[in-house]
């Protein structure tokens, strides 16, 4: 037997997807350690052993037929976000080495005359100015000062900085200072991590360059050492397959590319949740859904349209600009640890402060005294003081119920229920808001897609966001509470490029162009070469970021490559001037100038993906995993009453159950209240339906299945 | 679900969120669809909800000396059309005599109606590139009346019933210069179209009872939050002043800035009683604006998480005498009113730094700003371009609180960004040599001001036309409680035959040849707190990183750096405590 396995290692669970190669092999397994944190391929090894115990393998064997571990790691994340990456220097153009710290001149919090800026990944004094200078379109107007260079070296010398940035001006247009430049440090300096913008990201706009390519020689050394620690223990225990790094743009990569990029792993966590949700819903035939993953501080929600996960260029972490791909991830501060308090209006808040794992919620007993959302799930009965972590973790409802009771519902006149309640529903609504940002923030209506719950609080309050968005249907997957990590083995290997090519369309020089863009492709190929990717395991495709001239922002489109060997200008035109019109609501007329800003490529390679076993549909009848009843707070009713208690764990293809009921699995809870019914599907997640409302949204899964 | 007898304390923040994601998805919606830099890059624009008087629900305020007249002016237009106000309406609005704040802001306003019943009114505001009037873009420092500036769209319909008065559209466009304004225009009335729907689904979900209910209850709430603060601050009177020193017609010519800041219990009057006559050019304040600069000062003292809705608004009260310098009287000439804010907030600060010293901070850099246009030699055509990135000074420091870096005016506040530099050489010819902290810039004090910059570029264009306007050239941004003053605006321009010439505000400077040299120095803010208190280490590390001169350090703050640039501790306690005994 051989095996894949998805490995997501977060802040306090490292969760793990044990799969089969072959087909026929067993159901995915699920596998939950305790992180730890100093040295996360401790706990990895950890897993790995009781993964090994569970198959009545020796830790030696077991690691010998594994083929494959795809591996999600939150090192450059926890890094920028604690600003523990590597001492860090900048060579840039002279005159403007203050860039990456003004940040554009912007303050987000226009009233608060505290609010401070963040502080630099490098200091002043080590973001070094260098003479030379590029213009606009690449042409040399000042020789490179290599004694400049020399100067900076001695300097980095004496501050064993430990990673070398170097962006100048102009240089995506023209690299050949920056080369110049990265020999002269490589030569003097072979020891440093080396970051040179020009293979990072050689895209126009300065700051977006210039950020991203510091964030990456900041992580560079950090990720680096953690992965060459990696390597060693997994081949210790007789590790000899492959090892890939999950990357922020859904896809996954090499170790060594991932050495070379570190900054491709920032969003390397989150990134698996997209892929992971469109599969669960493809076996039901749809392309296209929203995805949720509630954990204990933080809420992610991302869409996938036509069976591809939305990406941005623009996005940030920690207020740094990262222009590199990443999923169209929103995170908001809501989870089970959120904090219920009120605001000196006297309104109901919870969030975004967290009790995290420590102190933790009232009811663990930690010592915690701030109300949480779990502390309000537990007091409102969908969430059991015996049965939470399958009974490994006890809860103390009257804690919870008495700190609900102090800070929130005699301030506001309410019954302990009732507050609870509300605490319940302002987490539900701030949630509801994230799947807003995903949606109806860019137009499109979320009632239009299913809606994939994952994260142990996850299923919960799914109900109650459908609820407020009118979303018919939700699926919860039965690999939900370790979504990432059986995300990681359904990723496929993706490499993007991007180059600036500014030109008008009707000035275009489609030769140039066409030959940029195979120039691309064939860096692509030689990284799928290293990845041992078949030629028929590999597609490619082209984007133009586009824009009508003048204008400041790009709508970015994908082209047929037939169309540039064919200088097909009509084509390319009328496709920008329909998207245009879909996204903004307007067009202009059609000889509107239209120019190119930037070319995207993405070379993907696709991966074996786990094999789910489908299950016969069950003749037993849904009343045979009936636990019993709890006391539970129904939303619709507005009162506490005994509801149905089902074991989640024994349920089988085809059972279907009536809300209200609790539906209780060993790391997560489904919550259906009265206005939903769900049912078991094949792979046994549950599907989930507003009551009504599925016949006239075309949602309708039944058929496929039933 | 409705319970109609009592206000649901979670509907009530279900509300709250909601209004304020409907303007938020208003703002994004006209950022990405307009065209005119000074919108989609700048962000020059305001969007809003109103309910059915005219009551702020909320509000997105990137630019926030727009905001406050909005509700005023939904108020005005509601009175003007009384009955004839039908589903489907669109109605502009941009009169500063029919309390608009600048001429160029032009604003668009939805009236929303649910079940045959108007219920509440979306809009939004935004800096047009063009409204008319003698001079492009509005800025004309010859007017001396309101019609030399501008186009006045007093309460107009270019919608009515949902069908476009066309002849009402032909006749408002004839009038201006640039297409693009029609655009840019078409996209405000997208954005209240958005704000409608969104806002309708709202009622559609809960009822129109629901809302009523639960729309007064949020402004009690937000009042209340509001009314605390105030009553946070000594009951009393404090007056401050300020000067203008720049009225685009005489240079050297000073006005007054006086206000008496009122404070009883839970309500704040600022009285602009005794603030000088207005002037005979366009160097005057509307209501509007100067109105909007008392609020937007007066928020970023107090706590900056409360709502934006009515009830925030009245217990505030600003009266301003008609026919002075911040109150034009009809039919003066208005554009620059906007850019008295610092002035304004100048002599806020002062009043209030004897109520609250702990929550004011000291001077911010005024705007002195470039206008530069020409053709591009690379390719024939036009380019305008306003230098954001060389007028964004340094801000005020505080208590506790150092001056934010480069953030631009106080009537921004951090909401103006700086033009990427390789797009800015992509957009216009010109090549960008500079654009860096200025070193010794900031105000030194305990808490040191915001640092200013130096921006050079070289003009890549011939026969290159410059506007220069704004002041902060006379006087530096002020320092508090011991704290020293920022440093000054400059622009000078270094010609391809070496010689320079320094602009003064209000020139306009036409043949420019290729090659000048443009320099501008940003000034830094106003520092808070004697200086030798400041925190040696911190003011060694800034000497580290050429912020601060070990000159300045030694002058200034009393610290002395051993050669190798580290702290000499012994000799900088020495040198401080004889600076302290020497006060006492």
């Amino acid at each position: 037997m051989k095996y894949r396995i998805g490995i997501d290692v977060g802040g306090t669970f490292t969760d793990f997807l044990l799969t089969t190669v072959e087909r026929g092999g067993f159901a995915p397994k699920i596998f939950k350690v305790l992180s730890t944190p100093k040295d996360p391929s401790q706990a990895l090894i950890g897993g790995l052993n009781e993964m090994a115990t569970s198959l009545s393998l020796s830790l030696r064997e077991f690691a010998a037929s594994v083929e494959t571990i795809v591996h999600g790691t939150t090192v450059t994340t926890n890094a920028v976000l604690t600003h523990r990456g590597a001492k860090t220097a900048l060579l840039t153009t002279r005159g403007v080495r203050d860039a990456l710290e003004m940040r554009r001149g912007i303050r987000e919090e226009q009233y608060n005359n505290r609010y401070q800026n963040v502080e630099p990944l490098v200091p002043r004094h080590l973001r070094i100015p260098i003479s030379g200078r590029m213009n606009y379109r690449g042409d040399v107007i000042e020789e490179l000062s290599e004694s400049d260079v020399q100067e900076a070296v001695t300097l980095l010398k004496r501050e064993r900085v430990e990673a070398v940035a170097i962006c100048f001006m102009n240089s995506f247009a023209n690299p050949s200072h920056e080369k110049r430049a990265s020999e002269i440090v490589m030569e003097h300096l072979p020891e440093v991590y080396l970051s040179p913008s020009y293979e990072l990201i050689p895209s126009i706009r300065f700051y977006d360059r210039l950020s991203s390519t510091v964030l990456n020689g900041y992580v560079g050394p950090k990720l680096n050492s953690y992965l060459t620690q990696l390597e060693r223990s997994l081949k210790e225990i007789g590790f000899c397959g492959v090892l890939r790094i999950m990357q922020s743009n859904g896809g996954v990569m090499s170790i060594e590319t991932a050495r070379q990029k570190p900054a491709l792993t920032l969003l390397s966590g989150p990134a698996a949740g997209p892929g992971a949700g469109l599969r669960y819903v493809q076996v039901h035939g749809k392309e296209s859904c929203m995805t949720v993953d509630m954990g204990g501080t933080s809420f992610d929600a991302a869409l996938i349209q036509e069976g591809v996960p939305a990406v941005v260029t623009d996005g940030e972490i920690n207020r740094h600009r990262i222009a590199l791909p990443m999923l169209d991830i929103v995170t908001i501060g809501a989870g089970g640890g959120s904090i219920g308090w009120l605001d000196e209006g006297g309104l109901l808040q919870m969030g975004p402060q967290s009790a995290g794992a420590d102190p933790g919620p009232v009811c663990y007993g930690k010592g915690g005294v701030e109300p949480t959302c779990t502390d309000a799930n537990l007091v409102l009965g969908y969430l059991s003081a015996e049965y939470f972590a399958g009974g490994q973790m006890r809860l103390d409802y009257e804690a919870a119920h008495r700190a609900i009771e102090e800070r929130v519902a005699k301030p506001l006149k309410l019954s302990v229920e009732e507050a609870a309640f509300g605490m319940y529903q302002v987490v539900s609504y701030n949630m509801a808001q994230g799947v807003r940002e995903v949606s109806i923030k860019r137009g499109i209506d979320p009632r239009e897609f299913p809606m994939v719950v994952a994260g142990g609080a996850g299923p919960l309050h799914a109900c109650q966001i459908c609820q407020e968005l009118e979303i018919p249907t939700f699926v919860v997957p039965r690999e939900s509470s370790i979504f990432c990590a059986a995300g990681m083995l359904m990723s496929d290997l993706h490499h993007d490029f991007v180059s600036s090519f500014v030109s008008r369309l009707d000035q275009m020089n489609w030769k140039e162009l066409s030959a940029t863009i195979k120039q691309l492709i064939r860096r692509g190929d030689q990284l799928l070469d290293e990845d041992g990717i078949d030629s028929s395991e590999r597609s490619y495709s082209v984007k133009f970021d586009c824009r009508y001239v003048k204008q400041f922002h790009e709508v970015s489109f994908e082209v047929d490559p037939k169309w540039i060997e064919q200088s097909h200008i009509q084509a390319v035109a009328s496709l920008f001037h329909w998207e245009h019109e879909k996204l903004y609501g307007y067009r202009l007329a059609d000889d509107a100038p239209i120019e190119l800003i930037n070319i995207r490529c993405r070379s993907l390679g696709r991966t074996k993906k786990p094999h789910f076993v489908e299950e016969e549909r069950s003749s037993d009848h849904f009343s045979s995993i009936l636990k019993g009843e709890r006391l539970a707070y129904l939303p619709e009713e507005r009162r506490m009453r005994y509801i149905s208690l089902f074991d989640g764990d024994r349920a089988r293809h085809g059972f279907s159950f009536e809300g209200p009921a609790l539906i209780e699995q060993k790391n997560t809870t489904l919550f259906l209240s009265s206005n939903f019914s769900a049912t078991c599907d094949r792979y046994g997640s549950f599907v989930v339906y507003r009551k009504g409302s599925d016949k006239n949204l075309n949602l309708d899964f039944k058929e496929r299945w039933l | 679900m409705s319970r109609t007898h009592q206000i649901d304390p979670i509907l009530l923040s279900v509300y709250a969120r909601a209004f304020k994601s409907i303007t938020n998805e208003m703002s994004i919606s006209l950022q990405k669809t307009t065209r005119s830099p000074i919108l989609c890059e700048a962000k020059d624009f305001v969007t809003g909800l109103y309910d059915r008087h005219g009551n702020m629900l909320e509000q997105t305020e990137n630019l926030p000396i727009l905001s406050f007249s909005l509700a005023p002016v939904c108020k005005y237009i509601i009175d003007y059309f009384g009955e004839e106000i039908y589903e489907g309406d669109v109605i502009f609005h941009n009169d500063v005599f029919s309390m608009g704040n600048q001429n160029n802001d032009v604003a668009v306003y939805r009236p929303i109606f649910f079940e045959g019943k108007l219920v509440a009114w979306s809009a939004c505001k935004g800096h047009q590139a063009d409204i008319g009037g003698a001079v492009p873009g509005g800025y004309n420092p010859n007017a001396t009346e309101v019609w030399q500036e501008a186009l006045r769209i007093p309460p107009v319909k270019v919608y009515e019933r949902g069908k476009l008065r066309k002849d009402v559209w032909d006749l408002i466009f004839a009038n201006i210069r640039f297409d693009i304004v029609q655009d840019d225009m078409k996209a405000e009335i997208g954005s209240c179209i958005v704000g409608e729907r969104r806002f309708l689904k709202l009622l559609e979900k809960y009822g129109l009872d629901s809302f009523e209910k639960h729309k007064e209850a949020l402004f009690v709430s937000t009042q209340k939050m509001m009314e605390a603060e105030i009553a946070q601050i000594p009951n009393g009177e404090y007056s401050g002043s300020s000067t203008i020193y720049f009225d685009g017609r005489n240079h050297g010519k000073e006005y007054k800035v006086c206000v008496s800041i009122k404070v009883e219990d839970r309500k704040i009057t600022f009285d602009y009683e005794g603030t000088d006559a207005q002037s005979n050019g366009f160097v005057n304040g509307t209501y509007s604006s100067s109105a909007s600069a008392a609020i937007l000062t007066f928020l970023q003292m107090i706590n900056p998480d409360i709502p934006h809705n009515q009830g925030m608004i009245n217990p505030i009260e600003v009266k301003i005498p008609k026919g002075t310098i911040l109150n034009a009287a009809y039919p003066a000439a208005t554009t620059y009113g906007n850019h008295l804010c610092p002035a304004n907030a100048d002599a806020i600060t002062r009043a209030l730094a004897q109520a609250i010293p702990e929550r004011v901070t000291a001077g911010w850099n005024h705007l002195l700003c470039s206008l530069t246009t020409a053709n591009d030699p690379r390719h024939g055509e036009k380019y305008v371009d306003i230098c954001f990135m060389g007028l964004k000074g340094g801000s005020g420091a505080m208590r506790g609180v150092d001056g934010y870096d480069h953030i631009g005016m106080i009537d921004a506040s951090g909401g103006l960004l700086d033009q990427d530099y390789e797009m800015f050489e992509q957009q216009t010819p010109h090549i960008l040599r500079k654009h860096e902290y200025w070193c010794d810039s900031a105000g030194a004090g305990k808490w040191r001001g915001g640092l200013g910059v130096q921006t050079e570029f070289e003009i890549g264009s011939d026969q290159t036309q410059l506007v220069i306007f704004g002041d902060g050239d006379v006087e530096p941004a002020f320092g508090l409680h011991g704290g020293e003053s920022g440093s000054l605006n400059s622009i000078e321009l270094t010609f391809p035959d070496g010689k320079k010439r320094t602009p003064l505000s209000l020139d306009l400077l036409t043949d420019v040849p290729r090659g000048t040299i443009y320099f501008q120095e940003a000034g830094g803010g106003g520092g808070f707190g004697p200086p030798w208190e400041r925190d040696p280490y911190k003011v060694a590390n800034e000497v580290r990183n050429e912020v601060i001169s070990s000159e300045e350090a030694l002058k200034t703050y009393l610290v002395v750096l051993k050669d190798d640039g580290s702290l000499n501790e012994l000799e900088t306690s020495r040198l401080r405590e004889t600076q302290i005994r020497s006060n006492c």
